[in-house]
């Protein structure tokens, strides 16, 4: 069955990247480890939008909103007792007491954004276009303004500093991989199958039986879970985590990503959110050489027009570009092709 | 990939170099890193006097010979976009750049929050020029500095003459509950204004992109007991809060903390309604002590302009006094320096003498109170707080 | 709380509304005819305000000449910005349009922090429109009463030219029904281009009522303006100018009376419930207060 050499295929790959990231722990400055885990951490959160944006077509601005709830509780859950009690007055008595390890707390991160996307989703899913997107991103500021003004849970606009440097690259790898296996399944599955229905016409998948208000709910919760686990590892990178870190700013950089890379296109989001990470790094001692702050941003906006221009579906629409066709071609199988060939307006 | 964004980075770091302080390659230069806002958000307009500030000092430094034996100061900037993730990766590059030995920077305490860990993490020192939150030592180790004096130490100042002085017993204090330094500095104000016996009439808050204050005016104007109104705000809101507070025709005096010391509080309300406002800030325009006139007027030769506020100083001063310790320890050893800025009893700095008492890392500073006089800003009285 | 303060407050709703309301028409004119959004939008309000400002100090024009300047300076960065940005992507998903749209107001904001640096300028206003006028209860400055007024002349003529001149009514054809328009021989090209420099125009006219009753003005100023009468035209219905208009003086009211009427312990609030009206009238009327439902599937 081709499936074992897909298998095969894609554990070769994991068992490279594993490498890689051992390699790059123990030769790297902690300056470029970070801009490589930030590249992971934008990976995951252009992956689990594209859930999101790409497969059900919903133009939802919220990711910001869901990374700062994921982010203050895996926050909270990690910082010392001691610490709670002086910073958080307001704090439960069994929260503050609590410590938990790092992949607990961030699992209870995108577990609390996802229960935030299902209540905020039932009422608000039900708009469509250029409403959701607004609606959502009225979500971003309504959890700012929350997390600045409840300062006796989330110590307000000071935000929590200090917090333990917990995230490294393995954390971050590990959560990519994981981020691209749920993704990936779900695209070759029937659910991700009904979700790209209903982004083409809505209107055939309902007459075709497709519960549409459950399943873009759902892709919506699943999209906020790593939203809010990002947020937590974001915020263990930055060890610092304020009602601002997460603004109406980062949710377009994270559209214009979803939609450079294609729409629908786990690669093309994989692709351009590293690409772009890196880009915008490489560029910064250019725009301090010449004293032109606000250079990098210049060029990034200009390259993106380029591309919208000449490729205005994105660099791989729908597609899946098969990358590991070369793998699945030494036992002798036939490549086949994934993901949809035919473009759709959104 | 690796290998090519190395090679980058390490040409770019000498392009960087080479753009930013004018010197002759020498013996093994000294570099310091400085982390500001230079191209977005509201503090642009202290950080950029600051730099200015800081390069100032560098470059006379150098013009005269430089440190240890003719070794010159290479200062680079780095701007972290009012953004808390560049503040936190622009840390971790500077630390990461060969041959760094101390950073200064940034003016507002969320942001030293998120630079200045990095540099403890290494045992790097790290002197804020302007970052005034007095818990910072605390939050973050024991090699992080205050060039400037602390939050506490200018509400308290401001809060005993609005009381004693101006004979302001009953005030209306506006807070802006997004930055954590109006915060902190409203609290530590109304804490001493009521231990003097004064009444806080009401605390209104708002947000600092907040540009319509129209509610808080008019809830202002329902308090006729109001002698004062404290507006606790950073330097972009706070010309927009005395105009909007004087087109109201309210005549109360108006106080405020050093984020009000740029030139939008007399250009934004104008001459006619910049009138009657006091603030506390860093002590320099008024003392006229040679070394003030003097580092005016070579901020005006080298930059065109006179110094824009008391941040341009603070800048230049937080670079002087690691430049002093380095003098001191004799050395480039980071632990060196950071003994040498332990020890430091008598910095001749600009914005008053700065001096780390008794295992302090705030220097206990003299406080400038401003006034306000259609438009002019002029100093009222220096005040050597007591605590 | 006396009827004297909630009439001010009402008044400065009213002020703060009719320049979101501007804002708002340009993105609704914009959106009706090429159905994307327009990100830059906020952006020309900036650019408004600082032709204002170089116009009064570089050239030192009068008053009225300024406001003239200012609006052809809007229209013509509008049309830029539709050559740019607008032509190539016609066709595309909407998702595309209006990321472009980000990427032409990206490099316009850094554009302007590189030349004019990201420091706050102060914005210079006549003198005579300092003055305070009574009105009843009420005391306002002559610029508060200014804009409204200048709002609703802008307003009503946008009005009429859409109503009654024949370039309106193609328009307005061509927003109803793209193809049919192009088949009665009217020039599409002319016809966005119109609805670009209209709006813009509005837009930056918006940029100079903001400079001059807030008295500062930055190259980042637009940003949050534009946003907000983004969410303006959408609770208005995206589309519809009426709709728009309705949306800036809702947005404005609620943004002023919320902060005014409520406590001031909520005043830290203030964005929360703007928001959460949004979403409420959004979930009540899910197009818009008066918008139509444009997505037709079947």
């Amino acid at each position: 069955m081709e499936r074992r050499s897909n298998l095969v295929a894609v554990f070769g790959a994991a068992l490279a990247g594993a490498v890689l990231v051992y390699g790059a722990s123990s030769v790297l400055n902690p300056y470029l480890l970070s801009i490589i885990a930030f590249l992971g951490i934008n990976v995951i959160l252009a992956v689990s939008l594209n859930i999101t944006n790409g497969f059900t077509g919903l133009f939802s601005l919220g990711h910001p909103a869901f990374m700062t709830i994921g982010g203050y509780v895996t926050a909270i859950m990690t910082i010392l007792p001691a610490r709670k009690a002086h910073l958080l007055p307001d704090l439960p008595a069994f929260l503050a007491r609590m410590q938990w390890p790092f992949l607990p707390a961030l699992i209870a991160g995108g577990l609390v954004a996802t229960l935030a996307a299902i209540i905020v989703g039932f009422p608000v899913l039900r708009l469509r276009g250029h409403y959701l997107a607004v609606a959502t991103l009225g979500l971003i500021f309504i959890i700012q303004g929350l997390a600045t003004n409840l300062d006796g849970y989330t110590r307000g606009a000071l935000g929590l500093n200090g917090l333990p440097e917990l995230t490294n690259l393995w954390w971050v790898y590990g959560w990519v991989l994981l981020t691209l296996y749920v993704c990936w399944t779900l695209k070759h599955s029937s659910l991700g199958r009904t979700m790209m229905a209903i982004r083409e016409n809505e209107l055939a998948a309902a007459c075709l039986g497709v519960k549409i208000t459950r399943t873009r709910i759902l892709s919506f919760a699943l999209g906020a879970f790593f939203a809010g686990v990002a947020g937590g590892l974001w915020a263990h990178l930055v060890t610092l985590i304020t009602p601002t870190s997460f603004t109406f700013l980062l949710a377009f950089q994270l559209v214009v990503i979803v939609v450079l890379g294609g729409s629908g296109s786990i690669t093309g989001a994989t692709l351009v959110a590293a690409a772009l990470t890196i880009a915008t790094e490489a560029l910064h001692p250019v725009e301090e050489a010449v004293g032109l702050y606000g250079l990098s941003q210049t060029l990034l906006a200009i390259a993106v027009l380029l591309v919208l221009i000449y490729r205005p579906k994105g660099l791989f629409g729908m597609a899946e570009p098969d990358l590991l066709a070369w793998i699945r071609k030494l036992p002798g199988r036939q490549p086949t092709h994934s993901g949809s060939k035919r473009h759709r307006e959104v | 990939m690796k290998s090519i964004l190395t090679r980058l980075m390490t040409a770019a770091a000498v392009i960087g170099m080479l753009a930013t302080v004018p010197h002759v390659k020498a013996a093994d230069p000294i570099k310091i890193v400085a982390l500001y806002n230079l191209s977005a958000g509201g503090l642009a307009s202290i950080d950029g006097p600051s730099l200015n500030g800081a390069k100032l000092m560098a470059k006379q430094i150098n013009d005269a010979g430089g440190l240890l034996g003719g070794r010159m100061i290479e200062l680079t900037a780095i701007d972290t976009k009012n953004d808390l993730k560049e503040a936190a990766t622009g840390a971790k590059r500077a630390v990461s750049m060969e041959g760094v030995v101390a950073g200064i920077g940034h003016s507002d305490t969320t942001f030293a929050l998120a630079s200045a860990p990095l540099f403890q993490a290494q045992g790097l020192p790290f002197v804020t020029s302007g970052a005034t939150s007095p818990d910072l030592p605390d939050m973050i180790g024991g090699e992080m500095f205050l060039a400037c004096f602390a939050d506490d130490v200018q509400a308290h100042a401001m809060a005993e003459y609005a009381y004693n002085t101006l004979g302001i017993h009953n005030i209306v204090v506006w807070t802006d509950n997004a930055m954590d330094y109006t915060k902190g500095l409203s609290k530590y104000f109304q804490d001493r204004f009521t231990k003097l016996g004064g009444k806080v009439l009401l605390n209104d808050i708002y947000m600092t992109e907040d540009k319509d204050f129209s509610a808080l005016v008019s809830r202002l104007k329902a308090n006729p007991d109001a002698q004062g109104v404290f507006a606790s705000s950073g330097p972009d809101t706070a010309g927009i809060i005395i105009k909007q507070i004087r087109e109201a025709g309210i005549k109360l005096p108006i106080l405020g903390g050093d984020g009000y010391d740029t030139e939008l509080v007399s250009t934004v309300p104008g001459p006619d309604l910049s009138d009657n406002v006091y603030f506390t800030t860093h002590a320099y325009v008024g003392l006229d002590t040679g070394t003030a006139k003097a580092f005016r007027e070579a901020y005006q030769k080298e930059f065109g302009n006179p110094p824009e506020n008391a941040f341009a100083a603070l800048g230049y001063d937080a670079m002087g006094l690691v430049a002093d310790a380095i003098k001191r320890a004799g050395s480039t050893d980071a632990a060196a320096i950071t003994k040498a800025l332990n020890e430091t009893t008598a910095y001749p700095a600009v914005t008053g003498q700065i001096a780390f008492k008794n295992g302090s890392r705030i220097p206990s500073k003299p406080v400038a109170i401003m006034y306000v006089d259609h438009g002019k800003v002029n100093l009222k009285t220096t005040v050597t707080p007591q605590g | 709380m006396t009827a004297a303060y909630v009439l001010e407050q009402i008044a400065n709703g009213i002020i703060l509304g009719s320049m979101y309301a501007l804002i708002a028409i340009g993105f609704s004119l914009i959106y009706g005819i090429v159905r994307l959004i327009n990100f830059a939008h906020g952006d020309i309000v900036t650019i408004g305000a600082f032709a204002m400002l170089a116009s009064i100090t570089a050239f030192h024009a009068p008053f009225p000449v300024a406001v003239i300047v200012v609006l052809v300076v809007g229209a013509a960065v509008g049309m830029l910005i539709e050559r740019i940005a607008f032509r190539p992507m016609r066709g595309a998903p909407q998702v595309t349009g209006f990321i472009a749209s980000l990427a032409v107001a990206i490099v316009i904001e850094n554009l302007g922090i590189m030349t004019v640096s990201a420091q706050p300028r102060n914005f210079i206003v006549p003198a005579y429109l300092g003055a305070f006028i009574r009105l009843g209860p009420l005391q306002i400055r002559a610029i508060d009463l200014a804009i409204v007024v200048l709002a609703i002349i802008l307003m009503t003529a946008l009005a009429v030219f859409v109503r009654f001149t024949k370039a309106g009514m193609a328009m307005r054809a061509t927003a109803e029904n793209y193809n049919v328009a192009r088949l009665m021989g009217i020039n599409i090209d002319r016809m966005i281009m119109l609805a670009f420099a209209i709006g813009s125009a509005l837009a930056a006219a918006a940029g100079l009522m903001w400079g001059s009753k807030y008295s500062q003005i930055s190259p980042l100023m637009g940003l949050i303006p534009g946003l907000k009468a983004f969410v303006a035209a959408v609770i208005g219905g995206v589309g519809s100018i009426s709709g728009a208009m309705l949306g800036g003086y809702v947005l404005g009211l609620a943004e002023v009376l919320f902060v005014g009427l409520l406590p001031p312990e909520y005043s830290g609030y203030r964005n929360v419930f703007v928001f959460a009206t949004l979403i409420v009238i959004l979930l009540v009327m899910p197009n818009g207060l008066l918008g139509r439902s444009t997505e037709d599937r079947a």
